[in-house]
């Protein structure tokens, strides 16, 4: 009879375990993915065709997004979905064919609207943090003005100049 | 008189007595300045008023218990500030004017019976009487005495304006109060005008000064060294009953001098006869000094006039020694080994101190009657009040040694070595007190304000007041408006008018005085100081005092700076300029010691700190949050640009669905 060994435990055994974890479920997601995209390319291989093509910078940002929640090919991927919409609509309204499906693809047009829409995901993604900095830095000024003014106004009636150090 | 100057009201003693100081009376005051006085009343008798000097102070127990008229005396009958004499204020005593000349005029030998009957007997029923009031006179002596006419009753004049026995000639003293400061003989016993008066008998039965043309050293010295009766008469031959009449009244030993009630039977008094043993002559002499001594007696003396080389005769033991080879006198010279060896043991007292006791011991030891000896200074304690008044007239050494007798309870010490002859308990009691009252801290204490509790009818002697004679608090209030009207540098409240308030208050002002003891801040002196003026107007002169609220409007910058907030600050400002201008204090110490408005403008400062706090730690935050914000603006944008591509998706979709 076999007899059953403990294994020793240390205190980065649990976090070993944690990150072994997500690997094994990151690589079920590509795993499943991959199969996703398999299955709708035997299906519907117009469509996988058109979609390929047009979400490319998609999936070029999602492979390049590090970031948690990748933001930035969100944005791209969600823009770029909005340009494969009428390519996609336009597939399904002449029977799904491969044929048109690389007609679309290879259409100047149609691939510059979706990468252009994809591009301006990307260029939202990093003109509006700029933007909501300059706001933010505008109200904190005006906040400090405010304060200021209130400061020297106590100071002044109180007699508190010494305090005035820290302005 | 109900015609008088109107303008002579003001100079009205007593309320009725008016000075006349064109008039000067040479005679009448016994060498004491005097004027013809006149009263508003109708007068009996001719008046007189002396002049009180400003730092020898009349005496006022004897001003106060001689109300009633004394036959055969010039009673005092009132006191107070006359008319001004060259432009200085003055105070005058009025009293009875002599109706003769004095005896020492034309002096003559006078018969026995007529020096017994018209002289002796008057004066002791003046003694009789003044002892029964507990009072002395202290001024007998022949310009002080006054005859009308021939074989009538004498008049003793008065001695009343300065202190007692300040004016007597050495002669007329024993050595004892002979050798004291003139201020600081004390009021004494009336055995020491029995002594008076024998040396005025001795006189007029002589016709001639006794002792005249010797210095008061070689009369001290005369008397001691042989004796007073033998020094006074100088071995002329008297009348037999005023021989034994006045060897019994020159006794030494005061307690050997017969009462004035007796002196009224001149056979009881003559035969009154009290044996003294004459102080033993030494074989050889002792010099101390440039005195030669023969007994203890002239060697007390010596020790007290040159106490510096009575000290290296002690402590050298050549003292001793002649004590037991000359003198024979053992007993003293183990009495002064003792006191050496006790200030050899004596490391508490500084040295100068213990030195000056040791003396002053040594000196009681070799004569009990002598009196309190300190540093070539003698007086007699209850002489201690005038001497100090008159150490005010900037004698600063005078001072110094009346500090350290006072400082050092030298009085209790002083008694106690005389305690067969009086109990020391009441002097080392009052001696304690002084002591008390000399240490109080502050501005109101010291010497000035011992000076002024001793003497209850001196003056202010500061030099602010100048020629003003102030002797109440009444007066003081509005000289002190005079005073810081025309300078307002002045210290209003320097040490000598401080100790007069504090003593002239009768305890009404004793909390604000202390307070001006305590040290503290500027802000706090300067509130003492105002509550005292304020209390000083409220309780003696509530009138308009626009000087002295101007001089402390000017001096109260640091209260009105206690207050924090600046817009109050200038309103307590403004309105203490306000109140300054009406002249009275109360308002403004309501105004500067607000303690509700203080406490709220604490408050307020408390708050205002709080807020500033506040503010910088907000401007802090704001000026350390740029990462923070920038994490949140990073992070914000991405949301917006992934909701703006959620929503171009959406709009696409609904277009698409829509067709």
């Amino acid at each position: 009879m076999a007899t059953a060994v403990k294994q020793p435990t240390t205190k980065q055994g649990p976090t070993r375990q944690r990150k072994a974890g997500l690997a094994s479920s990151n690589r079920s997601v590509v795993w499943l993915s991959g199969l996703a995209c398999g299955v709708l390319a035997a299906i519907a291989p117009g469509t996988a065709t058109v979609a390929a093509g047009l979400l490319a910078p998609g999936v070029v940002a999602l492979r390049l997004d590090r970031e948690p929640g990748r933001p930035v090919a969100r944005a791209v991927l969600t823009c770029g979905l909005a340009g494969c919409v009428h390519p996609v609509t336009t597939l399904w309204n002449t029977g799904q064919s491969f044929e048109t499906a690389i007609a679309i693809v290879t259409d100047p047009t149609t691939i510059g609207i979706a990468w252009s829409a994809a591009a301006a995901g990307w260029l939202l993604t990093q003109i509006a943090p700029l933007a909501v900095r300059v706001a933010l830095e505008a109200v904190a000024l005006a906040r400090a003005t405010r304060l200021r003014a209130a400061r020297s106004r106590i100071a002044e009636a109180w007699g508190l100049d010494g305090a005035s150090n820290n302005e | 008189m109900a015609d008088l100057p109107e303008q002579n009201s003001g100079t009205l003693i007593g309320g009725q007595y008016l000075v006349d100081v064109t008039r000067r009376l040479p005679d009448a005051g016994g060498g004491v300045m005097a004027f013809a006085a006149s009263s508003l009343r109708t007068s009996a008798f001719p008046l007189m008023a002396l002049r009180v000097d400003r730092h020898a102070p009349a005496r006022p127990r004897t001003l106060h218990n001689l109300v009633t008229r004394v036959e055969g005396l010039l009673t005092p009958l009132a006191h107070g500030i006359g008319p001004p004499i060259d432009g200085q204020a003055a105070w005058f005593v009025i009293c009875q004017a002599p109706a003769g000349s004095p005896v020492s005029s034309g002096l003559r030998p006078w018969p026995e019976t007529t020096l017994i009957e018209f002289v002796m007997r008057p004066i002791a029923a003046v003694l009789e009487q003044l002892q029964a009031r507990g009072i002395t006179h202290r001024g007998i002596r022949p310009n002080n005495v006054f005859q009308t006419q021939p074989n009538r009753p004498v008049t003793l004049g008065a001695a009343w304006s300065a202190p007692a026995a300040m004016h007597q000639p050495a002669v007329c003293e024993t050595a004892y109060t002979a050798l004291c400061h003139p201020a600081a003989r004390g009021e004494g016993r009336t055995a020491d005008d029995v002594y008076a008066l024998g040396v005025l008998l001795v006189t007029l039965a002589l016709g001639r000064p006794a002792m005249d043309g010797a210095d008061d050293r070689t009369i001290m010295y005369r008397k001691l060294e042989l004796g007073d009766f033998v020094a006074i008469t100088g071995g002329e031959r008297l009348p037999p009953i005023l021989y034994d009449l006045t060897r019994g009244m020159l006794a030494e030993d005061p307690d050997h001098r017969p009462p004035p009630a007796l002196l009224r039977d001149p056979s009881g008094a003559r035969g009154r006869r009290v044996a003294a043993r004459p102080a033993s002559r030494a074989q050889r002499s002792f010099k101390i000094g440039a005195i030669t001594v023969w007994n203890n007696r002239t060697l007390a003396l010596a020790m007290a006039l040159d106490p510096a080389e009575a000290l290296i005769a002690i402590q050298g033991g050549t003292l001793m020694y002649w004590l037991r080879r000359g003198l024979g006198d053992s007993g003293l010279a183990v009495k002064l080994e003792e006191l050496v060896r006790q200030n050899a043991q004596d490391t508490l007292t500084d040295k100068e101190t213990a030195l000056s006791l040791l003396t002053m011991r040594a000196i009681t030891d070799a004569d009990l009657l002598m009196p309190l000896c300190w540093r070539g200074l003698a007086i007699f304690p209850d002489g201690l009040g005038p001497v100090l008044a008159a150490a005010l007239e900037n004698e600063p050494g005078l001072q110094r040694n009346l500090h350290d007798i006072v400082n050092s309870e030298v009085q209790g010490i002083w008694a106690a070595m005389r305690e067969e002859r009086a109990p020391s308990g009441p002097q080392r009691l009052e001696a304690r007190q002084r002591r008390a009252v000399l240490q109080i801290k502050g501005p109101a204490g010291g010497l000035p304000r011992l000076t002024y509790t001793l003497n209850p009818i001196i003056p202010c002697a500061s030099a602010l007041v100048g020629g003003r004679w102030i002797t109440s608090l009444t007066d003081l209030a509005p000289a002190l408006d005079a005073i810081a009207t025309t300078t307002p540098d002045a210290d209003l409240l320097e040490p000598r008018i401080a100790a007069f308030i504090g003593a002239r208050s009768e305890r009404l002002l004793d909390g604000e005085v202390q307070a001006l003891g305590h040290e503290g801040e500027a802000a706090d002196r300067v509130l003492a100081t105002l509550k005292l003026l304020t209390e000083l107007q409220n309780r003696f002169h509530p009138a308009v005092m626009k000087g002295v609220t101007a001089w402390i409007a000017a001096r109260s910058q640091s209260l009105v700076e206690r207050w924090k907030n600046r817009e109050r600050r200038a309103a307590v400002d403004a309105q203490l300029t306000a109140l300054a201008a009406l002249g009275f204090l109360q308002p403004i110490l309501f105004l500067l010691q607000d303690q509700a408005g203080h406490a709220a403008d604490l408050e307020g400062l408390r708050s205002a700190r709080a807020s500033v706090a506040e503010i910088d730690a907000e401007l802090n935050q704001i000026a350390d949050g740029g990462v923070l914000r920038a994490a949140f603006a990073t992070r914000l944008g991405q949301e917006i640009a992934a909701g703006a591509g959620l929503a171009a998706l959406a709009i696409t979709l609904i277009l698409a669905a829509m067709g």
